[in-house]
């Protein structure tokens, strides 16, 4: 496998969470090894009109005059974010390599941040982003529980895990995984015991919700590939509101990361009946690796 | 989802207020275009309703007006004028049919084949037969038309110097209304050329024969405006692309034109499709998303219901000016000065374009001419890339022609031209590696310069057929085959 095509990509855009993503990327590239990008998408939202002018009148070569209008005001705010997106990109470049990145590349993009992360999956191994962007401060501020607007379309646009995190960098010590015996989590099981992200870390298992006559199974065969691998592992089924339950877990163990599957229903069935992703996102206050 | 947020939510205010200012820029349009079909206002009204707010769901191109238009009306004149409104409203049906099948079997691609010269011609002769549709309204008037219509363009092309927070048509018309009302001018009104919508519209079916008569009358007209209406969309799809830096779903484009003019139909509405004018106008108004072409469509039936009475009073020559301004926005003007920076061919196809379209009214057959005027173009231009040289070899007992570019129709004359018949010689070697033989017309030429040389005595060898001049040759070619020159000689 090629080295270069394992790399590590870090979202950032001009947030306060910019400095958290390039730490934890930095702290991720060191662990797995591999090179770090700090990719930079610059949105021009295509999709939102410029409108001042509501004349409704056109006159001579309306059309042509409109285009150069619309494309010289473009070039305008691109030229300008490209610049600043640069100095910006350099002064986190320099922070990675600082906190150990064995490399790091810097790259910024025009378009949708999910259409941008979907054309860059191949060769990515693990997508490390803020759960709120900068845009998210204007709209929404003093609320730190609220996700930002971009996190759900973008872990559904790829296929790779996703690092989301929250403001401040602390090394994890302790890692949680929340375990339901599905088909991600259980990949999610493989993808500790054979990558050294979480070597030597401590890992607690946590099954949450109602008990079924599969469950000791399911769990003690994650046990027993975490342990074979080297973990120290401690497994636990907890009844009650998964939610409720990881949350509390985290703050009573001390926990500095989760681990947990995303997304596995349809977009429709989350409108209808809530994502418990969405859910456990929110009363989850430390950095989450999302499993797809 | 994403698509679902990007296209409808991503741009509320805008989008509400260029739909806003479209809508009042299509009430005067779908008025004016109905007097062109030579059928009541509410008939074009109904479809600018209807045609707006279906495309919002069903059309490829967010951000697109469309809805009654002035290429379409011109098409159904005679059908009007001949069999009435029912028939008309049938061929609608018929036209959303075609489209549909048409997007199904992607004839969208066919796009491709229509060059920018014929795209500015299209334009050009819609811009002059919407100008020239105004003429009638200009003509044996008194003083008080020219007056007012001078005054509407004055204050259409002056008032966004005082403000372009208010659509200026709008002020004019609304102006000119006053006026007409206060001075109590006798000049002709929008109420006296027929009937305006006074109640929102019912579901209803033409009321034709269905019999196979009715499909002989109406299927040419249907064909017709299914060109013109797919024509325009994607033209103004295109444009609508350039201008915002975005991309939009040609076939999903087509399809919907088609469901769009089906509910037109049903609801009492003439056929339509993407107006370029309202559609600059939209995109100049900060509309890109599909909410813009939904809420024009809502705010027109909205502003009829509201201020419906008045609409009658607005005098035609209102009208007139803002059809004066969505002609001259829509020609391009540029394309005359450059009729001579241009190639020649180039304006050819352009000028072939317009002409044809104002002398028939028919923008279809104005595209057809321009198309096959630029395949003409295109064939006569690659034709002269061919070239044949010669050189004697073996102390003058063999020539060698080396042939290069294009052999076929347009230029197997100038293939066969080029080799020396007369000369005497033992043997003659034709080198083809370096050519590509197209068509029939290529083989046969090849065929009849080896029967020539045969025919003096002289042998011939052809080498270097290419892999796709090969398959042409063993295909239709008879020269290296039995009676070859009987074939070509035909005894």
């Amino acid at each position: 496998m090629n080295k270069q095509d394992r790399k590590v990509l870090a979202c950032v855009d001009q947030s306060r969470f910019a400095d958290t993503v390039a730490d934890y990327a930095a702290w991720a590239a060191r662990r797995m090894d591999a090179p770090l990008e700090l990719l930079h998408v610059i949105d021009r939202h295509l999709e939102r009109g410029s409108g001042e002018d509501h004349s409704g009148a056109i006159g001579f070569n309306a059309q042509e005059h409109l285009l150069h209008e619309l494309s010289d005001k473009d070039a305008a705010v691109a030229r300008a974010e490209r610049e600043q997106g640069r100095r910006f990109l350099n002064r986190l470049r320099e922070r990675a390599l600082a906190a150990g990145a064995p490399a790091a590349d810097m790259r910024q993009r025009h378009g949708a941040l999910d259409d941008t992360l979907a054309e860059h999956e191949e060769g990515v191994r693990l997508f490390v982003f803020g759960r709120r962007g900068a845009s998210a401060e204007t709209t929404q501020p003093g609320a730190p529980n609220v996700l930002g607007r971009n996190v759900e379309r973008v872990v559904r646009a790829v296929h790779k895990p996703i690092l989301t995190v929250t403001e401040g960098f602390k090394e994890p010590e302790r890692v949680l995984l929340a375990f339901d015996g599905t088909a991600v989590t259980r990949k999610g099981v493989d993808m500790i015991a054979n990558s050294p992200l979480f070597k030597g870390l401590p890992i607690h298992i946590v099954m949450a919700g109602k008990e079924s006559a599969d469950t000791p199974r399911q769990l003690a065969w994650a046990k027993d590939t975490l342990t074979a691998a080297g973990f120290e592992v401690v497994a636990d089924v907890l009844p009650g509101d998964p939610e409720t339950v990881i949350a509390r877990e985290v703050k009573a163990r001390n926990i500095d990361m989760l681990l947990m599957g995303a997304y596995a229903h349809s977009p429709l069935r989350a409108l209808i009946f809530g994502s418990k992703t969405t859910d456990l996102l929110r009363a989850a206050t430390i950095p989450t690796l999302l499993l797809r | 989802m994403k698509s679902f947020h990007q296209d409808w939510l991503a741009n509320v205010r805008n989008d509400l207020l260029a739909g806003l200012v479209v809508a009042l820029a299509l009430i005067p349009e779908a008025i004016a275009f109905s007097i062109i079909a030579g059928v009541d206002p509410k008939v074009g009204l109904y479809a600018s309703f209807c045609i707006a707010v279906v495309i919002a769901f069903t059309g490829g191109r967010p951000g697109m007006i469309s809805a009654a238009t002035g290429a379409m009306a011109l098409v159904m004149v005679t059908l009007v004028k001949e069999h009435g409104l029912e028939y008309l409203l049938a061929a609608t049906l018929l036209t959303g049919v075609l489209q549909i099948v048409a997007g199904w079997i992607r004839l969208g691609r066919l796009m491709r084949f229509v060059s920018r010269s014929v795209v500015t011609g299209f334009v050009n002769a819609l811009a002059i037969l919407i100008f020239m549709a105004q003429l009638p309204e200009l003509t044996n008037v008194t003083w008080h038309v020219y007056a007012m219509t001078a005054a509407g363009l004055g204050i259409i092309y002056l008032f966004p110097y005082v403000t372009k927070a208010i659509p200026s048509p709008l002020v004019t018309i609304v102006v000119l209304t006053a006026v007409a009302i206060v001075l109590d001018l006798d000049i002709r009104t929008v109420g006296d050329m027929g009937e305006l919508p006074d109640s929102l519209p019912v579901f209803l079916l033409p009321d034709v024969p269905l019999n196979l008569e009715t499909l002989a009358i109406i299927f040419p007209y249907a064909l017709t405006l299914m060109v013109v209406g797919l024509l325009e969309s994607l033209m103004t799809a295109t444009i609508v692309d350039d201008l915002t830096d975005t991309t939009s779903d040609k076939n999903r484009e087509c399809v919907g034109q088609g469901v769009a003019n089906i509910a037109s139909g049903f609801i009492g509405g003439m056929a339509g499709c993407a107006m370029i004018g309202q559609s600059v106008i939209n995109v100049k108004s900060g509309g890109r998303g599909r909410l813009s072409t939904l809420s024009a469509g809502l705010f027109l039936l909205a502003l009829l219901m509201l201020v419906g009475d008045w609409v009658a009073q607005i005098p035609m020559s209102a009208l007139v000016a803002v059809m004066i301004m969505v002609s001259i926005g829509t020609f391009d003007w540029n394309s005359i000065r450059k009729l001579r920076e241009n190639p020649p061919s180039s304006s050819i196809v352009m000028l072939a374009t317009v002409a044809v379209t104002v002398a028939t009214h028919d923008l279809a057959q104005g595209v057809l001419v321009g198309v096959l005027a630029s395949g003409f173009f295109f064939a006569h231009k690659v034709g002269r890339i061919l070239h044949i040289r010669s050189a004697a070899e073996d102390e003058g007992r063999q020539r060698r022609y080396t042939v290069s570019g294009q052999v076929f129709f347009a230029s197997a004359d100038a293939f066969v031209a080029g080799f020396d018949f007369k000369e005497v010689i033992d043997k003659v070697v034709i080198d083809v590696s370096r050519a590509h033989f197209w068509d029939i017309t290529a083989v046969s030429a090849l065929d009849k310069a080896v029967v020539k040389f045969r025919r003096e005595g002289t042998e011939v060898e052809v080498v270097g057929l290419n892999e796709a001049s090969a398959t042409m040759v063993d295909r239709f070619a008879v020269h290296d085959k039995d009676g070859a020159d009987d074939l070509l000689t035909g005894h």
